[in-house]
C-alpha cells in the first residue's frame, strides 16, 4: 500500500514514517508538557497532573532524542542532498539546537529537584524545546525550496522566514497537545481525565484551523491517506467527547487507538509533497547489506524493552 | 559532472573544520567511552553490594546519579552533534558512510535504546527493585552499551582501513576491517579506565572513613588494569594500518608523532599510577589526583582521537574518498573541466575581489582548501605559503600529493592552480584594491606539464 512498498525506497520511506511517529509521541509530550507545567507553576497551582509530568520530562525527552535518532537515519537515505543542503545552508544557527537540547535537558532536571529555580528552569526548557521545533519546522520547508538555496547561501541568511513555517508550526503545536494530553491520561485518575480531554479537544481545534491555512496553498494526493486521517480525527473527537463524560470508560481506548491511526495517516500526509524530491537511491544503498542483523536485533530490542517494562511494573 | 553533489561550504572564522569536528568528536568518544565503562563497573560493584558490601550499594546509588545526568545527557546529545557537525564539514563522507552502514547504523539504534531503557529503569526505579532485577538491569545496560561501541567501531575503523571491502568483498569485508578488533580491545580498554578513574572521583566524594574508601578505591582501580594491554592493542593497531599512515605517525609527520607521544605517555602515566601506585603500593588516591588523572585520560583521548583522524589523510575514506570529498574518479574529470565549473553556489563575499581570476580562485579555495585549512586562521594557507616563490607556488599546487604526502591531489585545471597562486599572491600582499591577471601561456603550459606529470594518483597509494 501506498507509501508503504518493499521495493526501492520503500523500506527505508517506511521506516522513517513509523520512527517519525514515535518520536513526534515523545517530542509531543516534551514540549507541551514542559509548557503546562510551566503555565502552572506560575500560577502556584497544586496540579497532579504537572507534578506527574515534571517527572517523567526528563524520561521522555531521553526517549524522545533516543527515538529521534532513527528517522533522522531514514532522512538521510531517502532526502540525502537535499537534507545536508539544507543543513548547510541554515548552518550555525542549526548548529544550535543540539546546545538548545542539551540547556533544556538540563533545565527538566532542575525544575524536578528545586522548586525555587523551577518556573525558570521551565521558562527555559519551554523556549529551548519550541526554537528546535521552529528549526525542524523550517529546516522541513527549506529541504523542499531548491531555487532558494543560492540566493539563501550568497546573502548569508539564516533564516528562511517563509510565511508557511508559521502555520506549520501551528498544526504541530496543536497535534502536540492532543498527544500529550492522549499520554498524560493514561496516568491520570478519572477527574483529571475530563480536564486533560479539554486539552485534547482543544489541540485538535487549534490543529484543525492552522491545517485550513495550510491546504489554502492547495492540497498533493495522497492515495486515501485524507480520508483515513479524517475518519480518524473524527473517531478520536468521539473518543474525546465519552471521555468528558465518562472519564473511566472506554473513552481513552478510543482516543488512542484513533490517535496512533491519525498520526500514522498525518504523517504520510505530510510526508507526500516531500515525495517530489525523493532523491534516486544510490546504488550503495541500495545494495547495502546487514538487513536481516538489523530485523533480528529489533526484534530482540522489541522483546528485552518489553522486558524491563515489565520489571518495572513490579517494582514495590 | 553532475553526478558530482556540490554543497554549500560554512566557515568558521580562524577554526579549521578538523578544529570543529575535533571538538565535538573528543567530547562525546570521552563521554560515550565512560558510560561503557561505567556500565561495567556498575555491575561489578551491584555484584559486591548484593554480596554484603553497603558501601558498594551507596556507591551504585550515587555514581549512577552522575554517570546519568553526564553521560547520559551530554553523551546522547553530543552524539547527534556528531551527526550534524559531521554533515557541516564533510556531507559528502557522512552519507558515503550512511548509504554503506545504515542496517548496521540502525542495529546500533536499537542496542542504543536498550541501553537507555535499560538505565532509566535502574535510575528510577533501582531502590525498589530486588536484587536479581537490579542485577539484571545493570547487566543488561552494560552489555547494550558495550555493543553500541561494537557496532561504531567497525564503521569508524572502516574509515581507515576499508579492507576486503575495496576489492568489493561487501559491507562485512568492510565491518570486519584490519582494524576492526585492535581498535574495539583498545577503546574497550579505555573505556574501563575511565570508568575507574571517575569512580576513584566519586568515592572520594562519599562521607566514609578513609579505610572503608580505599577498600572501594582499590575494586574500582581494579578496573583500571586493563590499561596494561593498551600498548599491545596499540602496536597491532599500528602493524594493521596502511604503511604510508604508520610513518606519519612514526615520525613522517612531526605534530602527529607528538601526539602519538602525548597519548602514550599519559596513558602510560596513569597506568602506572593505577597499577603500581594503587594496586601494588596500597597507596590512596585522593579526589584531586583523581581528577587530575582524569584530566589525563581526556589529554590521551583527545591525542588518540587526533592521530586516528589524522592517519586517514589525504582520505576520509581511505582510497575511496579524499578529505576534499572528491573520490579519485572525479579528479580526473574535474582535471578535465576545471575544480568549480558545475558549482552552484556563488561567493558569499564576491565584492571584496578585484578581478575574475581572484573569484575564481577564491572558489577553488573554497572547493578543494576549506576543508582542511583557513585562509589566515588556523593551518592557515597564508601563513604556509607566504615565503614562496611563484614558481614554487605553482609547482607545489600542482604536485600537491607530492609537496606533502597526506595531500590529496590537486582537482582542477592549470587555469584552476593559477587562480589559486594569484589569490593566494593577493592575500599575501594585503588584499589590494587592484591586482592584474596572470594568463601568460607560458605559465599555463608548465603547469599542465606539471598536472600531467603528477597524474591523479595519491602518493601513498590506495
Amino acid at each position: 500500500m501506498w507509501p508503504f512498498t518493499l521495493e526501492g525506497h520503500g523500506v527505508w520511506l517506511s521506516l522513517y514514517l513509523l520512527t517519525f511517529c514515535l518520536h513526534a509521541v515523545f517530542v509531543g509530550y516534551v514540549l507541551i508538557g514542559t509548557g503546562y507545567t510551566l503555565v502552572q507553576a506560575v500560577r502556584k497551582v497544586e496540579d497532579p497532573i504537572a507534578e506527574r509530568v515534571r517527572d517523567r520530562l526528563p524520561f521522555m525527552l531521553g526517549c524522545g532524542i533516543t527515538a529521534g535518532v532513527a528517522p533522522l537515519l531514514f532522512l538521510q537515505l531517502l532526502y540525502q542532498r537535499h537534507f545536508y543542503s539544507a543543513n548547510l545552508i541554515l548552518g550555525p544557527r542549526w548548529g544550535a539546537v543540539v546546545p538548545a537540547l542539551i540547556v533544556g535537558f538540563y533545565a527538566l532536571y532542575l525544575a524536578k529537584s528545586s522548586e525555587k529555580w523551577r518556573r525558570l528552569a521551565l521558562a527555559v526548557g519551554t523556549v529551548c524545546f519550541l526554537f528546535v521545533a521552529w528549526s525542524w519546522t523550517e529546516m522541513n520547508r527549506v529541504m523542499q525550496d531548491e531555487p532558494a538555496w543560492k540566493a539563501m547561501y550568497a546573502a548569508g541568511d539564516r533564516l528562511y522566514g517563509s510565511a508557511s513555517i508559521a502555520p506549520r508550526l501551528g498544526l504541530w503545536l496543536g497535534v502536540m497537545t492532543t498527544m500529550f494530553a492522549a499520554v498524560a491520561a493514561w496516568s491520570s485518575p478519572g477527574a483529571e481525565r475530563t480536564r486533560l480531554a479539554i486539552f485534547g479537544l482543544a489541540g485538535r481545534v487549534v490543529a484543525g484551523l492552522a491545517l485550513v491555512v495550510i491546504a489554502s496553498d492547495g492540497i498533493v494526493a495522497t492515495h486515501g491517506w485524507l480520508y483515513l486521517f479524517v475518519a480518524a480525527v473524527a473517531v478520536e473527537l468521539v473518543g474525546w467527547v465519552l471521555m468528558l463524560r465518562a472519564p473511566g470508560g472506554t473513552g481513552l481506548w478510543i482516543v488512542t487507538a484513533a490517535g496512533s491511526a491519525g498520526l500514522l495517516a498525518g504523517a504520510v500526509i505530510r510526508e507526500a509533497p516531500r515525495l517530489a524530491i525523493l532523491e534516486a537511491p544510490r546504488p550503495a544503498a541500495l545494495e547495502a547489506g546487514g538487513f536481516p542483523v538489523f530485523a533480528i536485533t529489533f526484534v530482540v530490542g522489541v522483546i528485552v524493552i518489553g522486558w524491563i517494562v515489565k520489571t518495572i511494573r513490579t517494582a514495590r | 559532472m553532475d553526478s558530482i553533489p556540490y554543497y554549500p561550504v560554512n566557515e568558521f572564522g580562524p577554526l579549521m573544520k578538523g578544529l570543529v569536528i575535533g571538538g565535538v568528536g573528543i567530547l562525546h568518544v570521552f563521554l560515550a567511552q565512560f558510560a561503557i565503562g561505567g556500565g561495567m563497573l556498575l555491575y561489578a560493584f551491584e555484584r559486591r553490594a548484593q554480596a554484603g558490601d553497603q558501601d558498594a550499594r551507596a556507591f551504585v546509588d550515587g555514581y549512577f546519579k552522575v554517570l546519568v545526568l553526564v553521560s547520559f545527557v551530554f553523551g546522547a546529545l553530543t552524539g547527534v552533534a556528531m551527526w550534524f557537525t559531521t554533515i557541516q564539514v564533510g556531507a559528502r563522507t557522512i552519507g558515503l558512510m550512511v548509504d554503506e552502514f545504515h542496517w548496521l547504523w540502525a542495529t546500533e539504534w536499537v542496542w542504543f535504546s536498550i541501553e537507555v531503557c535499560a538505565g532509566y529503569a535502574f535510575y528510577r526505579f533501582g531502590s525498589k527493585l530486588d536484587d536479581r532485577a537490579r542485577r539484571r538491569l545493570l547487566g543488561l545496560y552494560a552489555i547494550a552499551a558495550w555493543m553500541s561501541l561494537f557496532w561504531i567501531n567497525g564503521i569508524l575503523s572502516w574509515q581507515l582501513t576499508p579492507g576486503g571491502w575495496l576489492d568489493g568483498d561487501g559491507m562485512w569485508a568492510g565491518f570486519f576491517n584490519p582494524t576492526f578488533w585492535p581498535s574495539l580491545l583498545f577503546r574497550t580498554a579505555v573505556a574501563s579506565t575511565l570508568a575507574a578513574l571517575v569512580a576513584c572521583v566519586v568515592i572520594n566524594t562519599m562521607d566514609l572513613p578513609r579505610d572503608r574508601k580505599l577498600l572501594l578505591i582499590r575494586a574500582a582501580a581494579r578496573f583500571a588494569v586493563p590499561i596494561a594491554a593498551m600498548p599491545v592493542f596499540a602496536l597491532w593497531f599500528l602493524a594493521a594500518i596502511p604503511e604510508d599512515s604508520r610513518s606519519w605517525l612514526m615520525g613522517g609527520s612531526m605534530p602527529m608523532t607528538m601526539f602519538v607521544g602525548v597519548a602514550a605517555g599519559a596513558s602510560a602515566l596513569i597506568g602506572g599510577y593505577v597499577i603500581v601506585g594503587i594496586l601494588l603500593k596500597r597507596l590512596m588516591i585522593n579526589g584531586a589526583t583523581a581528577t587530575l588523572l582524569l584530566a589525563l585520560a581526556f589529554g590521551a583521548t583527545a591525542a588518540g582521537e587526533f592521530v586516528r583522524e589524522g592517519a586517514r589523510k589525504p582520505f576520509t575514506v581511505r582510497g575511496t574518498l579524499y578529505s576534499t570529498s572528491l573520490t579519485p574518479a572525479e579528479v580526473e574529470q574535474l582535471r578535465r573541466v576545471g575544480a568549480t565549473t558545475h558549482d552552484p553556489y556563488p561567493l558569499r563575499d564576491e565584492a571584496r575581489y578585484p578581478s575574475p581570476q581572484l573569484i575564481r580562485g577564491a572558489k577553488v579555495h573554497r572547493a578543494l582548501c576549506d576543508a582542511c585549512h583557513t585562509m589566515r586562521g588556523s593551518n592557515g594557507l597564508v601563513e604556509l605559503v607566504t615565503t614562496w616563490t611563484d614558481e614554487q607556488l605553482r609547482l607545489n599546487i600542482a604536485k600537491l600529493q607530492r609537496t606533502k604526502g597526506f595531500m590529496p591531489p590537486f582537482a582542477g585545471t592549470a587555469e584552476d592552480v593559477e587562480a589559486l597562486v594569484q589569490l593566494l599572491k593577493w592575500e599575501i600582499d594585503g588584499t589590494p584594491a587592484a591586482w592584474p591577471t596572470s594568463a601568460d601561456p607560458i605559465v599555463l603550459a608548465q603547469i599542465t606539464r606539471w598536472l600531467d606529470e603528477v597524474g591523479t594518483s595519491p602518493k601513498g597509494g590506495r
